[in-house]
């Protein structure tokens, strides 16, 4: 009877991981083909740090180290940058989402911002700085402030986005 | 009674030490990767070749949509572009009639210098699977790998000019490093004012120019093309338009347009017409030419006098 919990939970762990690893794949992946219009050919923003700062934070539902590192190692294969950069910024984004420090800001939307704002330039700073370390030269900055200030920008939108469907299910719930 | 507290603690404290061993192996990777070992060049044109199918699977309806809403903006500007097209034709008619004339010149030229042959390449068109951009990398994935003769360090080109070089090749596919990624420098030349230089990308749209003689007066706008030095890249081949920025530095805006790359083609091999033709008997190529000496002013022992006149 244990034994067939035992595997039970690890059966159901396994499926909510890779249903997590699809899901995120198919965002990088789409999050990559954004660049194809015009108002993103600069660079595009990140929507995979929105969506696991929304997942970790709002929803509850926390990938696995594992699960971050592997997606990144993907998303590094398909766009051929340095292998292990976007691991990095995952598994960091994941860590600052986490931490305890921003607990007591999570109030309203507004904070949430702040918090993901922190959280995110904390994460990206370090890659940033791991990049330039790798190529020797610092990069054309406006590309960089570009897929910063879009990240900021879409954070609040699909934020209030969830809350809305939120607000519509427990709407029609009652 | 065993509370499970202490194993909640002990489960935190191993998914932190993962954690820190996954960044750890990521910190491996990187420099692996810098290494630019053989082994892990595999790894990354085997997962390539095993992704490019999903890959474009998922970037296919994106670009269908952003195609139609290009068309869409497009034909708001219909009349607008209809009256730059018709001016267009004009300038093209005269400048086609001026051409016909050069060229014929041009090959009297070259038979009277007895110039070797331009190669002939071979090329291969394969299309673009993944879109280029990134803020650290800018590279392009073409369905087209060493299963058409494709390897590393072959130049790609598009109908407007240069796109990049190949850095990585798989079975079914290949990896083409941008110019304007910050790992691209390519030799280039100054069409007009005649100077070499190097260009290189800075992950953002322009190319630096560096490596310019400080006795070099690029003009603002002049064609830039590839210079051919190294023997890597073959030369003539267009790379955009010099300009001048407010603070002196000169950049080159490449003339291809990265983000509407969909068919790219490889120069997969650049036969080298080394040897010199038998009882070759062809003029030197004109030089430039230089100042020539001043003889006023010089008497018979070949001292100058015309200051001494003069004063």
């Amino acid at each position: 009877m244990i034994k067939n919990y035992i595997i039970a939970h690890i059966l159901n762990g396994f499926s909510k991981n890779f249903i997590y690893l699809i899901f995120l794949f198919f965002l990088i992946n789409f999050e990559k083909s954004l660049s194809f219009f015009s108002l993103f050919k600069i660079a595009t923003p990140s929507l995979i740090s929105i969506i696991i700062y929304i997942f970790i934070k709002k929803l509850n539902l926390v990938p696995s180290y594992f699960i971050l590192f592997l997606l990144g190692f993907i998303n590094d294969v398909i766009i051929g940058s340095n292998l292990g950069t976007t691991p990095i910024f995952l598994l960091l984004l994941k860590f600052f989402s986490e931490g305890l420090l921003f607990d007591y800001v999570n109030k309203n939307d507004q904070q949430d911002w702040i918090s993901f704002t922190v959280t995110f330039l904390a994460s990206f700073c370090i890659v940033f700085f791991i990049n330039i370390l790798l190529n020797s030269s610092i990069p054309d900055l406006s590309p960089v402030f570009y897929y910063v200030g879009t990240t900021l920008i879409f954070f609040p939108i699909i934020n209030l986005s969830i809350n809305f469907i939120f607000f519509i299910k427990r709407l029609l719930k009652s | 009674m065993v509370s499970g507290k202490p194993s909640q603690v002990k489960i935190l404290k191993g998914r932190k030490n993962f954690n820190l061993f996954l960044v750890f192996l990521c910190l491996t990777l990187v420099f692996l990767g810098k290494l630019d070992l053989v082994a892990v060049r595999n790894i990354k044109s085997f997962f390539s070749d095993f992704l490019a199918p999903v890959t474009y699977a998922f970037n296919k309806p994106v670009k269908e949509i952003a195609g139609v809403l290009e068309d869409v903006k497009s034909a708001s500007s219909l009349r607008d572009e209809n009256i730059r097209l018709k001016s267009e034709l004009r300038r093209i008619k005269v400048l086609n009639s001026k051409i016909a004339s050069q060229e014929l010149e041009l090959f009297e030229l070259r038979e009277l210098l007895k110039v070797l042959p331009k190669n002939k390449n071979n090329i291969v068109t394969g299309r673009a699977i993944t879109a280029p951009g990134g803020v650290f990398a800018n590279t392009v994935l073409i369905n087209a790998g060493k299963d058409y003769g494709i390897k590393i360090g072959q130049p790609a080109i598009s109908s407007y000019g240069f796109v990049g070089y190949v850095v990585n090749v798989g079975l079914k596919t290949s990896r083409v490093l941008l110019t304007i990624d910050i790992n691209s420098m390519i030799p280039i030349y100054l069409t007009e004012s005649n100077w070499p230089a190097v260009a290189q990308g800075q992950n953002g749209n322009l190319l630096i120019i560096k490596f310019l003689s400080s006795d070099a007066k690029p003009i603002d706008g002049e064609v830039v093309e590839t210079s051919g030095h190294g023997g890597r890249l073959p030369p003539g081949i267009n790379v955009g338009k010099l300009f001048k920025s407010f603070s002196g530095t000169y950049f080159v805006r490449p003339a291809v347009d990265f983000h509407r790359l969909t068919y790219i083609s490889i120069i997969t091999n650049q036969k080298k017409n080394i040897a010199v033709l038998d009882g070759f008997q062809g003029f030197a190529p004109l030089q430039k030419p230089k100042k020539p000496p001043v003889l006023k002013g010089l008497d018979s022992s070949g001292t100058r006098k015309i200051e001494r006149i003069e004063n």
